[in-house]
């Protein structure tokens, strides 16, 4: 009783905290966990429905193809993403005042820039005939590539979009672990006769760890819900979405479709529960790998 | 005896009050983005302000929205119980609205209306928002039918007669490769998008194969038509410049003079003019042959106001009546040069001089429904996308015409039986 009541302010002060939690973060979960079960349009009472919606989304080829665009999707930029950003701070951080701040700031910008505005800069880029890309592969005499329409360029021109916009984000997180690094385990190692790779490998690396852990799982569980910049490279809608064949289909994307184009919600809340249990399962797996590798 | 009087003022002025709230009433109304701004704007606000004049207590709040937005606001409005009282979206997406609950039957109110009133509307663009007897859940408002721009400098530099539009698609097929020889695109890459897809089946078939069949729940998509408008898929690859018909990068190439057609609505033209003016872009715009002399091809679609379900919603009705009406239709005609659906606006000899006018007219009498029929259910999402995957497939070879045909029908049919 006394020790309620000695922990009774600080219930109260975690408690504004769990109320907006519970609104708007367990209660849309849980719901939409219960929706997932039933034919609903969002309006109309619910009909119990059992498995049916996640038995159709397995079935369906546009879930197959999303699923597997994520997989490959992710398997490219989420370590593409966290070299780039490593190799940035690196590079900022060699540098010191005026010029520090430029290129960190530089390096930021796409991070703030509004998704809209990456995307129509990168159709620009892209365009056929137009773009800058073409012009440059004109000027080596090669024939123009249509970057977004062609099924076999889709996802790189993608993941170069997202790592352009994600690398500045990461590398602030990086930079932030490298100033924490102390300077005089460099010193010893350069003292050692260690190389600059040396010093990176031996010493940057394993200090970063865990700077560099939390930026993979937030990069793995970013990429998962991928959705804004296909959606808008590919000038998709609620009723077609995806890109050419599909290539840029994810499953964020076929989930607003399936709400919104088919008003489908009782679908849409079993692809949304998918989602969530699988970035739990990953993140899971990724908490697991970490404490294994630290046991070791 | 002075506080008395001021009690009784007071009074007064809130009885006053209370009954000007009584009386008040505020309209949401919910346009496309491109409504809202502009020239667009000033002649709906002019609107507002007639019909707030004619209503006094009124007021009528226009609120612009890209697409997506104005679709997921009306659904997610319907849910929560908070829609506008009245707003637009295209017709395509008006069986998701009426599943919601989004969109009021209408039908007794416009049947009240003065038949001449009713006889002013494309009958087409009617029939459409009236899916059953007794069910009637739009006004007709804005559409288009395809129109085929041709640039005229690309053409004559193929050596291409431009007098005369190409009369069948044999003729038009000729032209393209002759331009491709040339050196310079001929047309948009087709198979990209639904719309130009089902634009250039229109060049084939009809209205009567295409869409799908609620009852049977099967797509009506005929193979053999199918085949042969694959098939002209295959012969338009080499042809086209690798752009959608709603790139940017499309529009480019026709203001730059390297690409010789772009069949689309008629909202590029304000685009085209103005590099006509600018840039001497030469260039105009005729309707899209057919499979033969006589035919046409392309598609048809409108925009559509829905009134929702409310103590507002006789009041909303007016106002969506006041606003398609022929005095407003043929002024919105006059200022922006666009088609819309009341035939009696498109009939004012001002409006039907407008040469983008006639041959909207002319295109929406002869193209085909791109989404029919409307307002029975909610297109399944995995139609449209099947629909643009076998077409994009079969042109990159992926399968023959037949084939791809054959396996396009069979998957849709599946998509709509789930």
């Amino acid at each position: 009783m006394r020790h309620t009541r000695h922990h009774l302010p600080h219930f109260l002060m975690i408690l504004p905290f769990l109320l907006l939690f519970g609104a708007f973060f367990l209660y849309p979960i849980l719901s939409g966990f219960y929706y997932s079960f039933h034919d609903w349009n969002g309006v109309r009472e619910p009909v119990y429905v059992g498995l049916e919606n996640y038995t159709k989304l397995l079935g369906s080829r546009d879930f197959s193809r999303a699923m597997w665009n994520l997989f490959q999707y992710i398997a490219i930029t989420v370590p593409l993403g966290l070299t780039v950003a490593f190799g940035l701070a690196l590079l900022v951080d060699s540098f010191t005042g005026r010029w520090a701040n430029f290129f960190r700031n530089a390096y930021f910008l796409p991070v703030v820039l509004p998704a809209f505005l990456a995307a129509t800069i990168w159709r620009w880029i892209y365009a056929p005939n137009f773009g800058l890309l073409n012009m440059m592969l004109g000027w080596i005499g090669a024939e123009p590539v249509s970057f977004l329409n062609d099924t076999d360029t889709m996802l790189y021109a993608l993941i170069a979009v997202d790592v352009w916009v994600s690398a500045g984000f990461n590398m602030v997180i990086i930079l932030a672990g490298l100033k924490n690094i102390p300077a005089d385990l460099y010193e010893a190692a350069r003292l050692d006769g260690a190389s600059k790779l040396q010093q990176v490998i031996h010493i940057t690396l394993p200090m970063l760890a865990p700077v560099m852990f939390f930026v993979l799982t937030y990069s793995v569980i970013s990429a998962m819900q991928v959705f804004d910049k296909p959606w808008l490279l590919t000038g998709s809608s609620f009723s077609e979405y995806g890109g050419r064949r599909g290539a840029l289909l994810f499953p964020v994307m076929d989930m607003m479709g399936r709400a919104f184009g088919g008003v489908q919600f009782g679908l849409a809340s079993a692809y949304g529960f998918l989602l969530t249990l699988a970035i739990i399962l990953v993140t899971a797996l990724l908490y697991a790998l970490r404490s294994w590798s630290n046991r070791r | 005896m002075k506080n008395r009087h001021t009690a009784a003022s007071l009074l007064v002025l809130a009885l006053a009050s209370a009954g000007t709230a009584a009386r008040a009433q505020n309209l949401e109304y919910w346009v496309y983005s491109d409504f809202a701004q502009g020239e667009a704007l000033a002649l709906q606000q002019e609107f507002i302000k007639e019909f707030q004049q004619s209503h006094p207590g009124v007021t009528v709040n226009i609120v612009g929205k890209g697409d997506d937005d104005l679709t997921a606001g009306q659904i997610a409005g319907a849910a929560s119980g908070n829609l506008p009282d009245i707003f637009m979206n295209g017709i395509g997406v008006g069986a998701q609205l009426a599943d919601v609950g989004a969109l009021a039957n209408i039908h007794d109110k416009w049947i009240a209306l003065p038949e001449e009133v009713r006889a002013q509307y494309n009958a087409a663009a009617v029939a459409n928002c009236a899916p059953r007897p007794g069910e009637m859940y739009c006004i007709p408002y804005t559409g288009y039918g395809s129109l085929l721009f041709r640039n005229l400098t690309v053409l004559q530099e193929a050596g291409i007669d431009t007098a005369t539009p190409p009369k069948d698609w044999a003729e038009w097929l000729a032209q393209m490769e002759k331009v491709k020889a040339a050196g310079k695109f001929a047309i948009p890459d087709q198979a990209l998008v639904f719309n130009s897809i089902a634009e250039i089946y229109g060049v084939t078939g009809d209205v009567s194969t295409w869409g799908i069949d609620w009852e049977k729940k099967t797509t009506r998509i005929d193979p053999a038509v199918m085949a042969a408008v694959m098939q002209k898929f295959v012969a338009m690859k080499p042809l086209t410049s690798g752009t959608s018909r709603n790139d940017q990068a499309t529009k480019d190439l026709f203001v730059t003079n390297q690409l010789a057609f772009h069949t689309v609505g008629p909202w590029v033209n304000p685009t085209y003019l103005e590099a006509s003016a600018n840039s001497g872009l030469k260039y105009d715009f005729v309707l899209m042959p057919g499979e033969t002399a006589g035919k046409q091809g392309g598609i048809k679609n409108f925009e559509i106001i829905g009134v929702a379900p409310g103590e507002n919603a006789d009041l909303a009705f007016e106002f969506a009546a006041y606003i398609t009406a022929k005095e407003q239709m043929a002024r919105w005609a006059k200022l922006l040069s666009r088609y819309n659906s009341n035939d009696a606006a498109m009939a004012d000899p001002e409006v039907a001089a407008l040469p983008l006018i006639a041959q909207s007219a002319a295109a929406v009498a002869g193209a085909m429904d791109v989404n029919p029929p409307y307002l029975i259910h909610p297109v399944p999402a995995c139609y449209q996308s099947t629909v643009v995957d076998y077409v994009s497939a079969t042109a990159d070879g992926e399968f023959t015409p037949e084939e791809g045909a054959a396996e396009m029908i069979a998957e849709l049919n599946e998509c709509i039986a789930n």
